[in-house]
């Protein structure tokens, strides 16, 4: 299989990166009715098949489990999460055909074989589900012709996707259909009713192409979302160590404040963020963000690169052909790093002290967001795009990180986001090397001393005009207004 | 310092039908209590006991001599005694009785005139207390046992019957008994209630359920909701939610859970019929949590079982939101889970669209309604304040009112009282019982204290029994 986004022309290739519109919550009025009475069939049973299905239930649908014969034989872990959910599980051969819909909610890998296979047993004219586009643009997937294609992604972890429904709410969720297999027109719809069904559209739906989601996906969850922060994360607590600082105090300020300062984020940006900080502070971190992102421009650079080019993707697959050697060493190797293995300790952090003794950490957010956002934006992907594969989903992984720190955030995280991961922790970790040597524990650990309190009125109103100036800002005030008119009292 | 009075354990038997029982508390010099309870709780009884009355029939007790009660009981008793002094219709001579002087007699003359004065009564000494009306007996009582100097003085609703000017002269003078002797107080109003008070007891069901120094906003909300026969806010006006069809509200028949080959519970049937209050009993593990949950739709494996809900068949296209709809559901669980950014009116608010967060416009009409609940909870003044900064009692008080905001036809309380004070449970409990009055919703309650039962509920589901 050829990879697809090769083959279209630079015309087509800029046509689908630049797709990207925010949808209006009355083109959800009729939640997932189109779906109702139809047969939905799940394909694989982890973190975002149980999740989505678990919600689709409970929106009305009906959804059963399909997994390979020896998964159910051997009752495996996702037989458990299905059967204990009291969903009726079968095996493709038992219940692909009867399904009007599959989702195939497997992980990317194996993406090939799994579609490779339910497809010939699809009924005519029915409909097959990605969460991911990889599969279709990277692996150049071709799907029968009857068949219509969507896409349906939500834009955060499967145990977010329930707990925010839970909640009655949802999270982003970005849609698109396969305009080479929409036969009968009817996939945005189906794509519509699959989106309210597992609650994404009281968070905002964004319509896009499997094209732009994959190129910015792949990005967003390579740089500042997964990469940026593990890297700051170790970075931050071997340089906090170094200096003496009490390692539970260390741990707990790491572990919690990435959640703490990104929260910031998401309520009012990268302004807001630093405007969380004093004024000396502010600055500090306006100039060590932008120090970061000189060094670290090029690496984001080649990521996008290599993520065009295909050159990414297929240096992944290699791995995965090679049992994925590369990346579980790695997964082992985070296990074991000291922050890992070092508990957050009983000591109070008031949430102001973690923007205070968390400067380091603010500019590193603020470099890597505006990176990664540039770097896409420069690449032909949309600003609503960019934003929300940057900005938007730091904190959700920060999120993922308070709760089970890095090991289990890499288990979490998509294959790709953690081959991703993989790379840029690789690369970045040398590439900071000198940057850390400088550092101390006035912007990690212990906050400004009394003497750093002075602060030129000039160079503030310089740094405050630049926060506020960027674009990616400009584009978050309106995304987060359209959310806002949505979830206006959080 | 020793105390005035001490109850160990006791029991008192005040008539061949009515007992105070598990007496334990203790009276201090210095200290001023006041008696709340809902009528008929047993406040007056706790009085007329502190007053010497009533027959100890097991614990032990310890009572300063000098006891002064002033209440309606004893009223009555006087003017029962005084009609039967009263012998004009054998000595065919008109007799008064009693004078309001005599009955004075052993008084400081000078105080007791001064007292009676600033409440009003002038030159009426030499009047028999028969010829006296309601109000004025009750100041000649009240002059009488202030001016005793006795050690510990109790006064059951004290301001029953005085006009307004003799009230205010009343507590000024109480203000002044204070001063140098212990009180004992019982009042109605909330605004009664006197700053000088140190201490109260909450009676209930013939029992103190909670003795200890005044927690005054908790005080008055229990006397708040006690006092008001619609203490409870009302519904939003408009008919968002759809009407039910007549018939039960849940129907389980032979529902089973298991996880893998854990059989948690099996073989249950079971009815709720609209206002039928139950309790769901049974020890820890036996499933009462994940009952409750199969009713919500918590719980994924109400999709392979029989269960009928708020008119719903589970598991035939119905959203959860539908079922939802039409409950509220108060559970630790939910207290945990309930972390997100938002203020205490919003908590509140989230309670009309069964959200976790509000994620959609109020109408003013629901702010209202909110704004009632966060006024008897006595958190007004807060409104605006960060949910995750309140208290685990405020929480837990606030999710109540979450649950009961829309008037739910359902009410699912699964461990209300869990981490509450004392003072805390007794207020929800009171709230409790004020809803399964309320005739609307039908409540659902677990919960493993056999004091924090609930009067109104009946039914009791054992969770054992499906083992």
């Amino acid at each position: 299989m050829a990879n697809y986004f090769n083959s279209l022309s630079l015309r087509e290739q800029l046509d689908q990166l630049g797709k990207c519109d925010f949808m209006q919550p009355d083109e959800f009025a009729d939640g997932a009715n189109y779906l109702k009475g139809k047969k939905l069939v799940v394909v694989g049973c982890g973190a975002q098949g149980l999740n989505q299905g678990l919600n689709l239930r409970d929106s009305g649908l009906d959804v059963s489990y399909t997994l390979r014969a020896a998964a159910i034989e051997e009752k495996r872990q996702s037989w458990k999460n299905a059967t204990d959910n009291g969903f009726t599980v079968g095996t493709y051969q038992e219940l692909i055909p009867t399904a009007d819909l599959v989702l195939n909610l497997t992980p990317d890998k194996q993406h090939s074989a799994v579609v490779n296979e339910i497809v010939p047993l699809m009924k005519q004219d029915s409909c097959l589900a990605y969460s991911h586009g990889f599969n279709i643009v990277e692996e150049g997937m071709q799907v029968r012709d009857d068949i219509t294609v969507i896409m349906v992604a939500p834009k955060c972890p499967g145990t977010e996707v329930r707990e925010e429904y839970k909640r009655g709410f949802g999270v982003p969720t970005l849609i698109a259909v396969h305009e080479d297999n929409d036969p009968r027109g009817e996939g945005l719809a189906i794509a519509k009713a699959y989106a309210a069904g597992t609650g994404g559209h009281k968070a905002g739906v964004l319509m896009s192409s499997f094209i732009a989601e994959v190129k910015s996906d792949l990005m967003g969850e390579q740089t500042i979302l997964c990469g940026m922060l593990q890297t700051g994360s170790l970075l931050c607590f071997d340089k906090m160590i170094e200096k003496g600082l009490e390692p539970g105090y260390a741990a707990k300020l790491i572990q919690y404040g990435w959640e703490t300062i990104t929260e910031a984020l998401k309520y009012g940006g990268v302004t807001n963020m630093l405007d969380r900080l004093s004024n000396p502070a502010k600055i500090q971190a306006f100039d060590l963000a932008e120090e970061l992102k000189g060094i670290m421009r090029p690496l984001y650079q080649k990521h996008m690169d290599d993520i065009m080019s295909g050159h990414f993707s297929q240096t992944m697959m290699e791995d995965w052909a090679n049992d994925d050697k590369n990346l579980l060493n790695w997964r082992k190797e985070t296990g074991e790093t000291a922050f890992e293995t070092t508990a957050a300790g009983d000591v109070e952090i008031s949430e102001q002290e973690y923007f205070d003794h968390g400067i380091l950490m603010v500019a590193m957010v603020k470099a890597g967001v505006e990176l990664a956002y540039e770097t896409m934006v420069s690449a032909g992907i949309k600003e609503e795009s960019a934003y929300y594969e940057s900005l938007h989903e730091t904190p959700l992984i920060a999120n993922t990180i308070a709760r089970k720190k890095l090991f289990e955030m890499n288990n979490t995280i998509s294959d790709t986001a953690e081959y991703g991961c993989y790379l840029y922790n690789h690369a970045c970790l040398p590439l900071l090397q000198d940057f850390m040597k400088k550092i101390d524990t006035d912007v990690i650990g212990r906050g400004l001393g009394l003497n750093d309190h002075g602060v030129d009125n000039q160079r503030l109103i310089e740094v405050n005009d630049q926060l506020r100036a960027h674009s990616v800002e400009n584009i978050g005030q309106t995304l987060r207004g359209y959310m806002g008119a949505m979830k206006k009292i959080v | 310092m020793s105390d005035l009075v001490r109850f160990e354990g006791c029991q008192i038997r005040l008539s061949d039908s009515y007992s105070l029982k598990n007496l334990t508390f203790a009276i201090e010099p210095h200290q001023h209590w006041l008696l709340v309870g809902a009528n008929g709780s047993g406040k007056s009884a706790l009085a007329a006991v502190l007053g010497g009355i009533g027959e100890l029939v097991c614990g032990e007790t310890l009572s300063v001599a000098h006891v002064k009660l002033v209440s309606f009981e004893t009223q009555k008793a006087l003017i029962e005694s005084e009609r039967q002094l009263d012998d004009s219709d054998l000595t065919d001579e008109i007799s008064i009785g009693t004078t309001v002087a005599e009955l004075l007699a052993e008084c400081d003359q000078a105080r007791a005139e001064d007292l009676l004065l600033r409440l009003g009564f002038e030159g009426k000494f030499e009047r028999g207390f028969r010829q006296l009306s309601t109000g004025e007996t009750r100041k000649v009582l009240l002059v009488q046992a202030i001016c005793s100097d006795p050690e510990l003085l109790v006064l059951d609703e004290p301001y029953e019957g005085l006009d307004a000017g003799s009230c205010a002269a009343l507590e000024n003078i109480l203000v002044e008994v204070a001063n140098h002797r212990p009180v004992v107080l019982i009042v109605n109003r909330l605004s009664e209630i006197p700053g000088w008070i140190t201490h109260s007891a909450v009676m209930s069901d013939s029992e103190i359920s909670y003795a200890g120094p005044i927690d005054w906003q908790v005080i008055e909300q229990i006397m708040q909701l006690q006092s008001a026969p619609n203490a409870i806010p009302r519904a939003e006006q408009a008919d968002r939610v759809p009407t039910l069809p007549p018939g039960p509200l849940v129907k389980m028949k032979q529902v089973r859970v298991a996880y893998g080959d854990e059989v948690i519970f099996s073989g249950l049937n079971w009815s709720v019929e609209p206002q039928q209050h139950w309790q769901v009993v049974g020890p820890n593990g036996s499933g009462k949590t994940c009952l409750l949950n199969l009713i919500s739709g918590d719980h994924p494996q109400c999709y392979v079982n029989d269960v009928f809900v708020v008119g719903y068949q589970r598991g035939q296209g119905e959203s959860i939101w539908d079922i939802k709809q039409h409950m509220g559901y108060v559970s630790s669980h939910l207290q945990m889970e309930y972390r997100v950014s938002i203020n205490l009116q919003n908590v509140i608010l989230s309670g009309f669209y069964d959200s976790i967060g509000l994620y959609e416009q109020a109408t003013d009409d629901q702010i209202a309604v909110a704004k009632q609940w966060l006024s008897l909870l006595g958190l007004s003044a807060r409104h605006d304040q960060p949910f995750n900064q309140c208290s685990y009692g405020e929480q837990k008080m606030l999710l109540i009112a979450r649950a009961m905001v829309k008037h739910p036809q359902l009410l699912i309380l699964d461990e209300p009282c869990l981490g509450l004070d004392e003072i805390n449970r007794q207020l929800v409990l009171v709230l409790v019982e004020k809803i399964c009055l309320s005739g609307e919703t039908t409540v659902l309650y677990v919960n493993h204290h056999a004091e924090d039962k609930i009067k109104s509920i009946e039914n009791v589901l054992d969770m054992a029994a499906f083992r």
